[in-house]
C-alpha cells in the first residue's frame, strides 16, 4: 500500500514536471516561444503575474496539505479545539494579504494594458506598414494599400518593421484574427474597423488563425504567415504585381461566395477604394 | 393548408441520420421500460399522486436530482464524442463532420449548465434549504413544483431535435449572434436552443423567487440573518443573483428570436444591428451565472468542512461578507469575457481590475476553509475527499484566472483551449465536486441509508486524477495556440499527442462516473445495513440533522428555537419535548404538469412556426393558471394527533 501511495506521488510529480518543462521549452507552445516584439511583452506580462500568484498560492497549497495530514482524527497527539475563534486581527490578516497581492497586480495590469494596447502605434525607425484585413466565410483576404496587391489566406511583410493591421469582415459573422507566435487576437466584425499593431523580430514561417466560432468552416480558416528580409518582401511584390489576376469587383463577388480551405491567391492590383467600400456596405442605407 | 398545420415541419425532420436514429431509438427503449416496469408493478398512480404532483419540496428536490442526472449522462455522451473527435481529428481524420461537431459542444454546454449543475443546485436546495431554516415548506409550494416542470419542459425540448429536426444550433453555448441569426443560420436549431432556454429560465427565475421569498420570511425563531447556515446564505446570494440576471437572459434570447422569426435587426451584420450588443448583454447575464453556478457549492463546503473538522467555521461573518462582496462584483465584470473586442485600454483595465478583485473575497473564503481545519479532527468522510480536492482545484482555478483577467495576457488565450481549461476548473472543481460532496453528504438525510464510503473515496480519486490528466494537456494547447472548438486540425502542429492525453483522462473521469453508479447500487442493496436511524449520521452542526432521515412531510413535528450559529450543534444533548399541534401542508397539484405541458407545446409550435400550436400552448398554460388561482383550498390540516402518531412511530 506504502509502496503504490510512493509511487503514484511519484508519476504525479514526473507529470507535473514533465508539463511545466514542456510549457517553458517547447519548440511549438508558440505563446512560450514568442517571435515578435508584442508577443514577448505580452510573455513577461503572463510571467510577471505567475510569479505573483504562485508566491502566494504556492504557501497556501503547502499550508492546506500541513493542515490536513496534521489534524486528521486518526493523528491524536494533535491539539483538538472545537470551539477555537479568531479575532479581528486574523481577519485582518486574511483580507489584507490577497489585497495587496491584488493591488500590485492591479497597477501592473493598467500600465501593461496602456502599454500593450493593440490599437497604440508603435515607435520604430522603420516605416509603418498598413494591411487591411478583411474576414470572409472562411478565409482571410489581405489588401496592402501602399503596394496596392492582395493576396488569400496568405500574408507576407518585413521584419523588424511595424505592422498595421486594420481588420474588418464582410458577409461573416464576428472573427477573431490571431497570430499567436507574434501577437494577441482582435475580433474583426462587419462595418467596423479594428487596428492590431505588431512588429517580428527575425524571418520565419508562423500560422495565423481564425479563433472565434463562425461556422462550418471555422477550424480550417487558416493563413500562412512569412516574415521576412525587407529584400525578400519587395521581390515577393514584385513577383506578385506580374501575376495576371485583379482584385475588381467580379474577382471579389467571386470570393465572397463561402468556401471551405480556400486555396491562396495572389491579386496584382486590388479596385479603388475597395476596404473602405467593404467597410461602408453594412453601414449604408439598403 | 399544409403550411398552416405543420409551419416548417416536413417529412425531411425526421431522424434520418445515425445520431438522430440511435437518439430516438434509446429515448424511445428507455419510455418503454418506464412504461412496462411502471404497469407490472401497478404503480402509476403512485407515481402520479406521490411523485409528479408532489408540492414537497423534498419530493420536488429528489426529482430535481434525478432529472439532472438522467441530463448529466446525455451531457457526458457529447464529451464522449467530443474529446473521441479531437483525438483522432488530425488532418480532417475524424469521424464527424464539422457541422455535427459544431452541434455536439453546443448542446453540451448547454446541456450541463442549464440542467445539470442548476438542476443539482435546485434539488440540493430543495432539500436542504427548509431543513436548515427550520421551516416545514417553502413560501410558495405550487410555483416550485412549476418551476421544476418548466425546467423539464425545456430539458426535453433541447432534445426533441433528436426526434424532430434532427439539427441543434451550431452557435456554441450562448448563441452567439450575428452566427445565430437568420442570415447565417436558417434552419431550427437555434430555435431550439432559444426556447429551451427561455422555459428552463422562467423555472429557474420561479425557483429563484421562491428561495428568496422561504429564505427571508420562514426562518425558525431565533434564527437571525447572521445565524443562518452558510449554504443558505450563499444559496440566497445565488438567488439574488437569479432574479437580477436572468430577466436579462430572457429578454436577450426574445430579442434574437424576434430577430429570427420577425427578422428585426438587433444583433444583424447589417440594416443597421449592433452585433457587439448581443455579446455585452449575453454576459452581463452569463458572467452572473457562472456565480449562480459556484455560490451554493461555496456554502455547502463551508458546511462540509466545518462538520467534518469538527470544529466551527473560522470567521462566520468575514465568510458571509466574502459571499455578498462576490456577489455584487460579479455584476461588474462581464466584459472580461470580450477584452479582445477591442475595447480601449481604459474600459479593458477596469474590467480587468475588478476581476482581480473578487480574488480577494475568493481568497478569505479558502484561508478560512484552511483555518476551519486547522485544530480540528478531520475525518475523511467522501464528502471532505471532494471538499479538499476542490480546493486543490480551485487553487489552480484561480490562477489561470487571473492570467486571463490581465487583458494584454488575455489576447493571447482567449478563444484557446487554455480558457476551455480554466473554466472547466472551475465548473468541474467547484460546481460539480460540490454536486457530489453535497450528494454523499445529504443523502443519507433524504434517504434514510448513507451512501457506500469505499467505492465513493475510489470515484472520488478518478476523478480527481481524471481531471488533471484531461485538463493539464488543455492548458499546454492553448500556449500551443490550439482554439477551442475544432473539429480538425493540421498534425503538424504536434497538437494530436495532447489530445490522445484528454481522452485518457476522460477515460479515467469515466471510470470515476461508473463507479459512483456502482456506489449508488451497492448502497441501495445493502440499505437496511446502512440505516441511519440517527438522523444525524456525520455528528452535524445545522437544524437539518435535528429531524429524522429521512424526514416527515412536515419535517419538524415541533419548530425548534435557534440560540446561535451551528443550531443543531447547540441544542444537541438537550431532551426532546414531546408536545404537538396540528400542522398546516401544501396539497398536491397536477397544475404544474399541465402547465408545462402547454408550455412544451407553446415552444415547439415557435421552433416550427406552427402558429396554432403556439396559440394553443399559451391560451392552455393561462387558462390552466386562473383554472388554478380559483383554487382556495390549496392545504390540509395534519392534526395533532395524527403528528403524535408517525412521531412515536419511529
Amino acid at each position: 500500500m506504502k509502496t503504490m501511495k510512493l509511487l503514484s506521488l511519484f508519476f504525479a510529480l514526473l507529470g507535473i514536471t514533465a508539463a511545466i518543462l514542456y510549457i517553458f521549452f517547447g519548440e511549438k507552445v508558440q505563446v512560450f516561444q514568442p517571435k515578435g516584439i508584442i508577443s514577448k511583452q505580452i510573455l513577461d506580462l503572463i510571467l510577471f503575474n505567475l510569479a505573483l500568484m504562485v508566491a502566494i498560492l504556492l504557501p497556501t497549497f503547502i499550508w492546506l496539505l500541513f493542515t490536513v495530514w496534521k489534524y486528521r482524527a486518526s493523528h491524536t497527539q494533535s491539539e483538538y479545539k472545537p470551539e477555537k475563534t479568531y479575532g479581528k486581527f486574523n481577519q485582518c490578516i486574511l483580507w489584507l494579504l490577497p489585497s495587496c497581492v491584488v493591488f500590485i497586480m492591479a497597477l501592473h495590469t493598467w500600465k501593461a494594458a496602456h502599454q500593450l494596447d493593440p490599437y497604440k502605434r508603435m515607435s520604430s525607425p522603420a516605416e509603418e506598414l498598413v494591411i487591411q484585413v478583411v474576414a470572409i466565410d472562411w478565409k482571410w483576404l489581405f489588401i496592402y494599400p501602399q503596394q496596392d496587391i492582395a493576396c488569400v489566406n496568405f500574408v507576407q511583410f518585413p521584419e523588424k518593421t511595424p505592422i498595421r493591421f486594420e481588420l474588418t469582415a464582410d458577409g461573416s459573422p464576428m472573427n477573431s484574427f490571431w497570430i499567436p507566435s507574434l501577437s494577441g487576437q482582435i475580433y474583426c466584425m462587419t462595418g467596423m474597423v479594428t487596428p492590431l499593431h505588431l512588429n517580428a523580430e527575425g524571418v520565419g514561417t508562423y500560422t495565423g488563425k481564425a479563433a472565434e466560432i463562425n461556422g462550418e468552416g471555422y477550424a480550417k480558416m487558416n493563413f500562412v504567415v512569412i516574415s521576412s528580409t525587407e529584400n525578400e518582401f519587395d521581390d515577393w511584390v514584385n513577383d506578385v504585381r506580374e501575376s495576371h489576376t485583379q482584385l475588381d469587383h467580379q474577382a471579389y463577388a467571386e470570393l465572397l461566395k463561402p468556401s471551405i480551405d480556400h486555396p491562396q491567391q495572389f491579386y496584382s492590383s486590388v479596385k479603388k477604394d475597395l476596404f473602405n467600400t467593404i467597410v461602408m456596405k453594412a453601414n449604408s442605407p439598403i | 393548408m399544409k403550411k398552416f398545420i405543420f409551419g416548417k415541419l416536413t417529412l425531411d425532420a425526421l431522424p434520418h441520420q445515425w445520431f438522430t436514429i440511435g437518439g430516438t431509438v434509446f429515448m424511445f427503449l428507455m419510455v418503454l421500460t418506464a412504461v412496462i416496469i411502471l404497469t407490472k408493478y401497478k404503480r402509476w398512480s403512485w407515481l402520479w399522486h406521490d411523485w409528479l404532483t408532489s408540492t414537497d419540496p423534498k419530493k420536488i428536490g429528489t426529482m430535481y436530482v434525478i432529472f439532472a442526472t438522467f441530463m448529466f449522462f446525455r451531457g457526458m455522451i457529447d464529451v464522449a464524442l467530443i474529446w473521441l473527435q479531437q483525438a483522432l481529428a488530425a488532418d480532417g481524420e475524424g469521424f464527424l463532420e464539422a457541422g455535427h461537431f459544431q452541434e455536439i459542444f453546443t448542446s453540451h454546454g448547454d446541456i450541463m449548465v442549464f440542467f445539470v449543475t442548476m438542476g443539482y443546485f435546485f434539488g440540493f436546495m430543495n432539500w436542504i434549504i427548509p431543513l436548515q431554516i427550520g421551516a416545514r415548506d417553502l413560501s410558495y409550494p405550487f410555483l416550485n413544483s412549476l418551476g421544476f416542470w418548466l425546467t423539464v419542459a425545456g430539458g426535453l425540448l433541447i432534445n426533441a431535435f433528436f426526434i424532430i429536426g434532427g439539427h441543434f444550433a451550431n452557435t456554441g453555448w450562448l448563441a452567439i449572434a450575428p452566427l445565430s441569426s437568420l442570415e447565417f443560420n436558417p434552419g431550427v436549431g437555434v430555435d431550439y436552443l432559444i426556447w429551451s432556454l427561455q422555459l428552463s429560465g422562467l423555472g429557474s427565475l420561479l425557483a429563484g423567487i421562491n428561495f428568496i421569498a422561504t429564505i427571508i420570511k420562514k426562518r425558525a425563531p431565533g434564527m437571525t440573518l447572521m445565524r443562518m447556515p452558510l449554504f443558505v446564505w450563499t444559496s440566497l446570494c445565488g438567488m439574488v443573483l437569479i432574479i437580477s440576471a436572468f430577466p436579462v437572459l430572457t429578454a436577450v434570447t426574445f430579442m434574437l428570436w424576434l430577430d429570427r422569426f420577425f427578422e428585426m435587426h438587433f444583433f444583424t451584420v447589417s440594416h443597421g444591428g449592433n452585433q457587439m450588443m448581443y455579446f455585452n448583454l449575453i454576459w452581463m447575464w452569463g458572467h452572473p451565472e457562472v456565480y449562480i453556478l459556484v455560490l451554493p457549492a461555496f456554502g455547502m463546503y463551508s458546511e462540509i468542512i466545518s462538520t467534518f473538522s469538527q470544529k466551527q467555521i473560522s470567521n462566520y461573518t468575514s465568510m458571509v461578507w466574502a459571499s455578498i462582496i462576490i456577489t455584487g462584483l460579479s455584476y461588474l465584470v462581464w466584459l472580461h469575457h470580450f477584452f479582445t473586442m477591442g475595447a480601449g485600454p481604459e474600459v479593458n483595465s477596469f474590467f480587468g481590475i475588478v476581476t482581480m478583485i473578487i480574488a480577494i473575497p475568493s481568497g478569505v473564503l479558502v484561508f478560512n476553509w484552511i483555518q476551519t481545519m486547522l485544530k480540528g479532527k478531520i475525518v475523511f468522510a467522501t464528502p471532505m475527499c471532494w471538499s479538499i480536492g476542490f480546493i486543490i482545484i480551485f487553487l489552480l482555478g484561480g490562477m489561470t484566472g487571473v492570467f486571463m483577467a490581465s487583458p494584454p495576457a488575455d489576447f493571447q488565450v482567449h478563444n484557446s483551449l487554455f480558457l476551455i481549461a480554466h473554466f472547466h476548473a472551475q465548473i468541474i472543481g467547484i460546481a460539480l465536486f460540490g454536486v457530489f460532496a453535497g450528494l454523499t453528504y445529504w443523502f443519507p438525510k433524504i434517504m434514510g441509508f448513507t451512501l457506500d464510503e469505499k467505492s465513493g473515496k475510489v470515484a472520488f480519486w478518478l476523478w480527481f486524477v481524471g481531471f488533471y490528466v484531461a485538463f493539464t494537456p488543455l492548458f499546454i494547447l492553448g500556449f500551443m495556440g490550439a482554439t477551442r472548438r475544432l473539429d480538425t486540425y493540421r498534425a503538424e502542429t504536434g497538437w494530436q499527442p495532447f489530445f490522445i492525453i484528454a481522452l485518457f483522462g476522460f477515460l479515467i473521469i469515466s471510470a470515476g462516473i461508473i463507479t459512483q453508479v456502482y456506489q449508488i447500487i451497492v448502497s441501495i442493496r445493502d440499505r437496511k445495513l446502512n440505516r441511519d436511524t440517527t438522523g444525524d449520521p456525520w455528528n452535524g452542526r445545522t437544524l437539518e440533522w435535528a429531524t429524522t432521515s429521512p424526514p416527515p412531510a412536515y419535517n419538524f413535528a415541533k419548530i425548534p428555537t435557534v440560540e446561535g450559529i451551528d443550531a443543531f450543534w447547540l441544542i444537541k444533548n438537550k431532551q426532546r419535548l414531546r408536545e404537538y399541534e396540528d400542522i398546516e401542508l401544501p396539497k398536491n397539484t397536477g397544475m404544474g404538469v399541465y402547465i408545462s405541458i402547454f408550455a412544451f407545446l407553446a415552444g415547439f409550435g415557435i421552433v416550427w412556426h406552427i402558429h396554432w400550436l403556439i396559440v394553443l400552448g399559451i391560451i392552455g398554460s393561462v387558462a390552466c393558471l386562473i383554472r388554478f388561482s380559483f383554487d382556495e383550498h390549496r392545504d390540509y390540516i395534519l392534526p395533532a394527533a395524527k403528528v403524535a402518531l408517525l412521531e412515536e412511530a419511529q
